[in-house]
C-alpha cells in the first residue's frame, strides 16, 4: 500500500475523508510531546527532538503531537524554550507533516479558566494544525470557543473525551458526550474524535466496546485512540479499538518507551500488520527515528521517574501517564515518597467520592487533596493515622457505599473534617468553577466539610453555567503594558502569549534569554545540563550562518563566592567570573511599577531633598515635579523628581551614595490610591 | 623664534592628552602626561615619556590643580603646557601661571581667553568687528517698545523673551506672531517677578531650527590668520556635540566665504594666536548666521578639518608658539574631502546615562577611510570622575555619501566595546536616518527623534549572541546541573 500524506493546510474535511476511506490506521507520534511528559518530566529539548523531524517528514505520519500540555510550562520554566521557536525549526524540518497541540478547553496551555477573549486572542494565533482538546469534566460546553476559533481558521478540531474505568463511565454515558461534540461542531464530517485514555487503564474489551458503541451510533465519525501504557495492556487494547474500527492510534518511538507513555511504534506496526491491519507508515523512516532518539535518549536518565515499572493498579487510583514521574519528584522533595502507596490508595477512594477525570487540571486536585490528607494523618498520628484515614474511606465507600448517614456519627464528624484543608481549587471545583461535574455535585457533606460554616452561603453561589460564560475578560492591553514595563519594552506577540498562560515563568524565561541568548536551542544536552567539563572538552555550533567554537581552558578555585572560568571562544581568550550560590549579594533594590521612583542614570546622590525645603524624610508629602533628590554623573547634575503628588512612603539611598541606573531611590504613595489589578498568577505545578 | 620646545607637558588626560602625544612623537618632542590616582594605569600615561602623579580623582585635587601642574612641569624640565580641551585649557589664571613659571603656553594669550570668556564683553567685540550677533533688546516691559525695536532693526519673529535676572528657562517665553505679544509679555514679567523678584525683561530673536556652524582658525603671533573652513556640529544631545562633520552641508560657497571670513576678521581683531574657534548660530530659513562664541582652545572635533585639509592643527599651535610663523596662506588651504566625526561615549544609548566600568574587549574599527583617536584601551578603566567620551571616530571620502559610508562600516562591522555601555548605536541609527542623510537636521533632532531613533537600534551581531552562551556554559561547567533544569 502506498503510504498517503496528509500535509499541514489541507483542510478539515479533507483529512476526515482521506483517513476515513483509509483502508487501514494511521498513526500519530507522541515523540515530540506525551513521551517526554509520561516519563522524562517533559525535558526532552528541541535540540534533540528535531533530529526526529527529517524521518517524520518522509513517514506518512498522521501527525505529530509537539506541543500543548505541560510542554509549554515546562518549556518555558525548564528547558528555556519557546513553543512558538519549537514550532518555526519544526515547519522548516518536517513541512509534510501536521504538528498537533493537546490544549485544555479553558485553562488552554496554564492553569486557570481564561476568559473568552484571551482563548480567541491566543488559539487565532498559536500555527498548530490539529487541535486535540480535551475537558476534565467531558464539560463540552467548555469547548466551544477552542472549537469555534479553530474551526473558523480552517483547522482541524479534535474534540476529546476523557476516557476512564469505572463503574458510571459507561458506553451511554460517553454517547451522550459524543452527542454534544458532534452538536457543537456541526456534524461529524470536520472533526476527528478522539478517546483519551491518559491513565492507560481502558482494558482491550472495554475499549473495544466504546469504539464499537460510537462507531454505531455515528458510522462516519472517524476516532483515533489516545492510550498510555500504564496497566501493561497498551498493545492489545490498541488493537481491539483498530478492530472496532478507530483510524488513528498514538505511538511513540520505540527507543523513548518507557512505562507510562503510549505504545511503542515499531511493535505496534508489526502487531497490527499480523493482525491483517495495514499501518499507514513508512516502516524504515520509523527504524531510523527509533535509531536517532536511541543516541540522545541517555542524556535524560537524570529525568526519568524513581519510580519504574508498569503499575496495573493505575486502574484504581487512575493517576495519569504525565504524572507519575511529577508526582513521585514531588514526593520525593516532599520527604514523603514513602506514603505514595498510602497517596495512591486515598486516590482510588477519593475518586469514587468526587467524581470526575484525573487529566489537569482535575489530577492535580487530585494529587494536592490526597496527598494533603494523608499528610495531615501522617503528621499527626503518624503511621497509625495514615491507616485509620484509610480504613475510614474503605467503609465509607466500600460497606456503606457512600452513603453518609450509614455512617456513625464519630465517622461522620472526622468526614467532615476531612477537606477543610483542601486546595482552592478543590473547593473551586466545587461550586463550578470549572463547569459541570460529569455525574453531577458531590454529595451534601462534601460541602460541609469543604467549607464548614459558610458552606450553605457558598452552595447558593454555586455556578452551573460554563466557565465560558462567568469568568470575566481579562484587559489585554493593559496586560501587555504590565508585561512591557517588566520587560522594559515592547513584547512580541509571542512574547505575550506566554505571558498570559504563565506570567511569571515567561518573564522569567524572557530574562533569561536576555542574558543568555540561544544557548537552549545550539547547546547540546550534555554541555546544557553539565556544561564543559574538562581542560580542552570543547562545543562546536553553528549561529547565523558562521562556525563558533567554545572551548574550555581552566576552572579556577572558588574565593569568596566567584569562580573564574577561562573559555576560548573561536581563539579568543575570555576570563568569566562565576558567582556561586556562597557569593555574597549585595543586593540592589531596582524600582518597579508606579510610585517606585529609580536612578535615571549611574551616579552619585549629593542631594536628598532640594535647596528650598531642605532633606526629604519619610511622611514628608511631595508634589508633582517637585525635585526630591540630585544625582551627579559624569560632571552632570540629574535631577530626580517626584511623579506625582504623594507621600514618601521610604527613603531607599543614603546621602552620597554612588546609584545604578534604574536602582529604588524612593517610594511614593499616591495620595488616593489608584489599585491596579494584580496580574494573573499561575496556581500549579504542571502535570498531566 | 622664541623658544624651542623640547619636552612638552600636557596637562590633559585621555583622548586630548592621546591626540597630542601623537603630534610630539611626530616632532620628536619628549611628552610629560599628569595623572590622578584613578587614572595611574590610563592610555595617555603610557603614550608619554614620563608621567607624574599629580593628585586624587577629584578633578580640583589634579587636573584641575595648578599649582601641581606647574610644579610637575618645573620638576620634569619641560618647556611648554599644552592643554588640550576641558579642565583648564580655557583658563587664563592658568595661562598666566604658566607664562609666568617661564613656559611656553600652547595656545592664545591669557587676553585674549580673558576677553572670550566674558559672554557680554565677547558679544560687544563682535559687534565691533562688523560680525553679526543675535539682535537683542534689554530692559523691556512694553510690548510696543519691543514693536519699536523690531521695526527698528528689522527682527522678524519668532522672539523670545527672557527674565533679565534669570536663567534656567524661567520667565522664557517665545513668540511666533504679534497677536502672542501683549499676552506673551505680561506671563514673562509675571513669571520673572515670581522666580527672581525682578520682571525686567529682555528679548532676543528667536533661531528657529538652528543650525551649528563654526570655522576653525590658526593665527601666528606676526599678524596671521588663516581660515581652515567650516565645521557643522548641529547635532547634539543636552548641548553637547555627538556627530560633527567638514565641511557643513547646510552652506553654500557664497555663505561658506562669509561665514568664514567673518570668522577670520574677528580673530584677527583680537588678536588671536595658535589655533581656535567662531562658533554662529545658523538660521537656515532666512540663510543669515550670528555669532555665538569664540572658544579658545584646541577642539574635540579639530580632527575633521585636518582630514579635510590634510594639516595637523596640534603641529600648528606648537610651531606657533614658538614663535614661527604659519608656512601658508589662506589660498594654499584648499579642502577635497569630506569628513565625519563621531563621539564614542561611555553611556547608555537609550538613556545617556554614564557607564563607566572596565573596557574588558576592544576592537578598532580600520580599513580605508578611518581615523580613530583613542583614549583607552582594552582592559582600561573609566573611572566616573571625568568626561564619558573615550573614543572619537572619523571617516573621510570623496564627498559625504563616501565619509557616510565609511562611517557606517566602522560603527556597524569593526567597532566592538565590551563592559562598558557605548553611543554607538544611537549614532549608527541616527547616521543611517533619511533626515541626516539629506543634510536635513537642527540643534533639537536628536531629542525630537529620540524613540524613532531608539527603534532604530540594531539588532544584536551573532558576536553578541554567541557571548551570550559562552557565558552560560561558563557559569554551568562552574557550578553543573542547576535546579531549575
Amino acid at each position: 500500500m502506498p503510504i498517503e500524506f496528509i500535509k499541514p493546510g489541507t483542510l478539515p474535511g479533507e483529512i476526515v475523508k482521506t483517513v476515513r476511506n483509509a483502508s487501514g490506521v494511521f498513526i500519530t507520534s507522541t515523540g515530540m510531546r506525551d513521551a517526554a511528559q509520561s516519563d522524562f518530566k517533559n525535558r526532552h529539548r528541541i535540540y534533540d527532538l528535531k533530529t526526529l523531524a527529517p524521518h517524520y517528514d518522509r513517514m506518512g505520519l498522521f501527525s505529530a503531537e509537539c506541543h500543548g500540555g505541560a510542554r509549554w510550562h515546562v518549556g518555558v520554566m525548564n528547558r528555556r524554550e519557546s513553543p512558538f521557536e519549537e514550532i518555526d525549526i519544526l515547519r522548516q524540518l518536517m513541512p509534510n507533516v501536521m504538528l498537533q497541540t493537546l490544549i485544555r478547553e479553558t485553562n488552554l496551555w496554564g492553569y486557570r479558566p481564561y476568559p473568552r477573549n484571551v482563548i480567541e486572542y491566543v488559539v487565532s494565533r498559536v500555527d498548530i494544525d490539529v487541535w486535540r482538546c480535551f475537558s476534565f469534566l467531558n464539560d463540552v460546553r467548555n469547548m466551544r470557543t477552542v472549537a469555534e476559533v479553530v474551526m473558523r481558521r480552517g483547522r482541524l478540531f479534535q474534540p476529546a473525551i476523557s476516557f476512564t474505568q469505572a463503574d458510571w463511565t459507561t458506553n451511554e454515558y460517553y454517547l451522550g458526550v459524543v452527542r454534544d461534540m458532534v452538536d457543537l461542531c456541526g456534524g461529524v464530517n470536520e472533526i476527528i474524535l478522539c478517546i483519551k485514555d491518559m491513565a492507560g487503564v481502558g482494558s482491550p474489551k472495554r475499549i473495544g466496546s466504546l469504539v464499537d458503541a460510537i462507531k454505531q451510533a455515528y458510522p462516519e465519525l472517524v476516532i483515533q485512540y489516545h492510550r498510555h501504557a500504564t496497566d501493561g495492556l497498551a498493545m492489545p487494547a490498541l488493537l481491539a479499538a483498530a478492530q472496532a474500527g478507530a483510524k488513528i492510534l498514538d505511538a511513540q518511538e520505540d527507543s523513548m518507551t518507557r512505562f507510562y507513555g503510549q505504545a511503542p511504534i515499531l511493535g505496534l506496526h508489526a502487531y497490527l500488520e499480523e493482525s491483517g491491519i495495514p499501518v499507514n507508515i513508512d516502516r524504515a523512516e520509523a527504524e531510523q527515528a527509533v535509531q536517532k532518539a536511541r543516541g540522545w535518549i541517555g542524556h535524560y536518565e537524570w529525568a526519568e521517574s524513581p519510580f519504574k515499572g508498569y503499575d496495573h493498579t493505575v486502574t484504581e487510583h487512575r493517576m495519569p501517564g504525565g504524572a507519575f514521574p511529577s508526582s513521585f519528584e514531588q514526593a520525593a522533595n516532599g520527604g514523603f515518597l514513602h506514603l505514595m502507596p498510602a497517596i495512591l490508595q486515598v486516590m482510588s477512594l477519593y475518586n469514587r467520592i468526587i467524581r470526575y477525570f484525573d487529566v489537569t487540571p482535575g489530577s492535580q486536585i487530585t494529587w494536592v487533596t490526597c496527598s494533603g490528607i494523608v499528610n495531615r494523618y501522617d503528621k499527626e498520628r503518624g503511621v497509625a493515622g495514615v491507616k485509620h484515614v484509610i480504613d475510614l474511606l474503605s467503609r465509607f465507600v466500600v460497606e456503606k457505599n457512600g452513603e453518609f448517614e450509614a455512617m456513625d456519627k464519630a465517622d461522620q464528624d472526622e468526614l467532615l473534617g476531612l477537606f477543610k484543608t483542601a486546595p482552592g481549587d478543590f473547593k473551586n471545583l466545587l461550586l463550578g468553577g470549572y463547569g459541570r461535574l460529569p455525574m453531577g455535585w458531590p454529595p451534601e457533606w462534601v460541602y460541609r466539610s469543604a467549607f464548614g460554616e459558610e458552606w450553605q452561603a457558598k452552595l447558593a453561589g454555586r455556578k452551573e453555567t460554563s466557565p465560558l460564560e462567568s469568568v470575566e475578560e481579562d484587559n489585554l492591553d493593559r496586560l501587555r503594558l504590565t508585561l512591557g514595563e517588566a520587560l522594559c519594552r515592547e513584547p512580541s506577540q509571542d512574547e505575550f502569549i506566554l505571558y498570559l498562560m504563565h506570567p511569571k515563568d515567561a518573564v522569567e524565561m524572557i530574562d533569561f534569554r536576555e542574558k543568555y541568548g540561544d544557548a537552549p536551542l545550539h547547546l547540546p544536552t550534555n554541555v546544557w545540563r553539565e556544561g564543559l567539563k574538562r581542560v580542552g572538552d570543547k562545543v562546536e555550533f553553528d549561529l547565523r550562518g558562521k562556525p563558533y567554537t567554545i572551548e574550555l581552558l581552566s576552572i579556577g578555585g572558588e574565593h569568596d563566592g566567584v569562580i573564574h572560568v577561562v573559555i576560548r571562544m573561536n581563539n579568543n581568550t575570555r576570563v568569566y567570573e562565576v558567582q556561586t550560590p556562597r557569593a555574597k549579594k549585595s543586593e540592589i533594590r531596582m524600582a518597579k511599577g508606579a510610585g517606585q521612583i529609580p536612578a535615571a542614570i549611574n551616579g552619585n546622590i549629593w542631594r536628598i531633598g532640594n535647596p528650598e525645603r531642605g532633606a526629604i524624610k519619610i511622611g514628608d508629602i511631595v508634589h508633582k515635579g517637585e525635585e526630591i533628590a540630585n544625582l551627579e554623573a559624569m560632571k552632570m547634575e540629574n535631577t530626580i523628581v517626584a511623579p506625582f503628588d504623594g507621600q514618601i512612603v521610604e527613603v531607599c539611598v543614603k546621602l552620597n551614595e554612588t546609584v545604578q541606573e534604574g536602582q529604588l531611590l524612593f517610594i511614593i504613595e499616591q495620595v488616593a490610591a489608584d489599585k491596579t489589578k494584580a496580574p494573573v498568577s499561575d496556581l500549579e505545578e504542571p502535570v498531566q | 623664534m622664541k623658544k624651542e620646545i623640547r619636552s612638552l607637558l600636557v596637562a590633559n588626560r585621555g583622548v586630548p592628552a592621546v591626540r597630542i602625544m601623537h603630534t610630539c612623537r611626530d616632532r620628536k618632542i619628549s611628552t610629560i602626561a599628569v595623572y590622578s590616582t584613578p587614572d595611574r594605569l590610563s592610555h595617555h600615561v603610557f603614550m608619554a615619556d614620563k608621567a607624574v602623579h599629580i593628585g586624587e580623582a577629584p578633578p580640583a585635587e589634579s587636573y584641575l590643580n595648578m599649582d601641581r601642574l606647574i610644579r610637575a612641569a618645573k620638576d620634569t624640565g619641560a618647556d611648554a603646557v599644552h592643554p588640550g580641551w576641558g579642565f583648564l585649557a580655557e583658563n587664563e589664571e592658568f595661562a598666566q601661571r604658566v607664562i609666568d613659571a617661564g613656559l611656553v603656553w600652547v595656545g592664545p594669550s591669557p587676553d585674549v581667553i580673558r576677553m572670550m570668556g566674558d559672554k557680554i564683553e565677547a558679544k560687544i567685540i563682535a559687534g565691533r568687528a562688523n560680525v553679526p550677533t543675535i539682535p537683542g533688546i534689554s530692559n523691556v516691559d512694553d510690548p510696543d517698545r519691543i514693536r519699536q525695536w523690531m521695526r527698528d532693526e528689522g527682527v522678524t519673529f519668532p522672539i523670545i523673551i527672557k527674565a533679565s535676572a534669570g536663567g534656567g528657562g524661567k520667565g522664557m517665553v517665545k513668540v511666533e506672531e504679534d497677536s502672542q505679544m501683549s499676552q506673551a509679555v505680561a506671563q514673562a514679567r509675571s513669571e520673572a517677578k515670581k522666580a527672581f523678584g525682578d520682571d525686567k525683561l529682555l528679548v532676543e530673536k528667536y533661531i528657529e531650527r538652528g543650525r551649528h556652524i563654526e570655522v576653525q582658525i590658526v593665527a601666528d603671533e606676526h599678524g596671521n590668520v588663516v581660515h581652515l573652513f567650516e565645521r557643522e556640529c548641529t547635532l547634539q544631545r543636552r548641548n553637547q556635540k555627538i556627530i560633527e562633520e567638514a565641511p557643513s552641508p547646510t552652506l553654500d560657497d557664497n555663505l561658506r566665504q562669509e561665514i568664514c571670513f567673518t570668522a577670520v576678521r574677528l580673530m584677527r581683531e583680537i588678536g588671536y594666536s595658535t589655533a581656535g574657534t567662531v562658533e554662529f548660530i545658523f538660521d537656515a530659513h532666512a540663510r543669515r548666521f550670528y555669532f555665538l562664541e569664540v572658544n579658545t582652545r584646541l577642539q574635540v572635533e579639530h580632527g575633521i578639518t585636518e582630514l579635510i585639509t590634510g594639516l595637523d592643527i596640534v603641529g600648528i599651535m606648537l610651531d606657533v608658539s614658538m614663535g614661527k610663523r604659519l608656512p601658508f596662506n589662506q589660498s594654499d588651504i584648499r579642502p577635497n574631502r569630506w569628513a565625519l566625526e563621531v563621539r564614542l561615549n561611555a553611556e547608555d544609548p537609550k538613556t545617556f546615562s554614564p557607564s563607566f566600568g572596565t573596557i574588558t574587549r576592544l576592537q578598532i574599527p580600520q580599513g580605508p577611510g578611518v581615523r580613530i583617536s583613542s583614549g583607552a584601551y582594552e582592559g582600561a578603566d573609566i573611572p566616573p570622575y571625568y568626561d564619558s567620551l573615550f573614543m572619537l571616530l572619523m571617516s573621510a571620502g570623496a564627498d559625504r555619501e563616501d565619509a557616510i559610508r565609511v562611517m557606517d562600516r566602522s560603527l556597524s562591522r569593526n567597532l566592538r566595546v565590551e563592559g562598558v555601555k557605548t553611543l554607538a548605536p544611537l549614532l549608527l541609527s541616527i547616521i543611517r536616518h533619511p533626515a541626516f542623510i539629506s543634510g536635513e537636521v537642527s540643534t533639537r533632532f536628536i531629542e525630537e527623534h529620540m524613540d524613532e531613533l531608539i527603534s532604530r537600534f540594531r539588532e544584536s551581531t551573532s558576536e553578541d549572541d554567541v557571548l551570550k552562551i559562552a557565558r552560560y556554559v561558563a557559569e554551568i561547567s562552574a557550578l553543573g546541573p542547576q535546579k531549575w533544569m
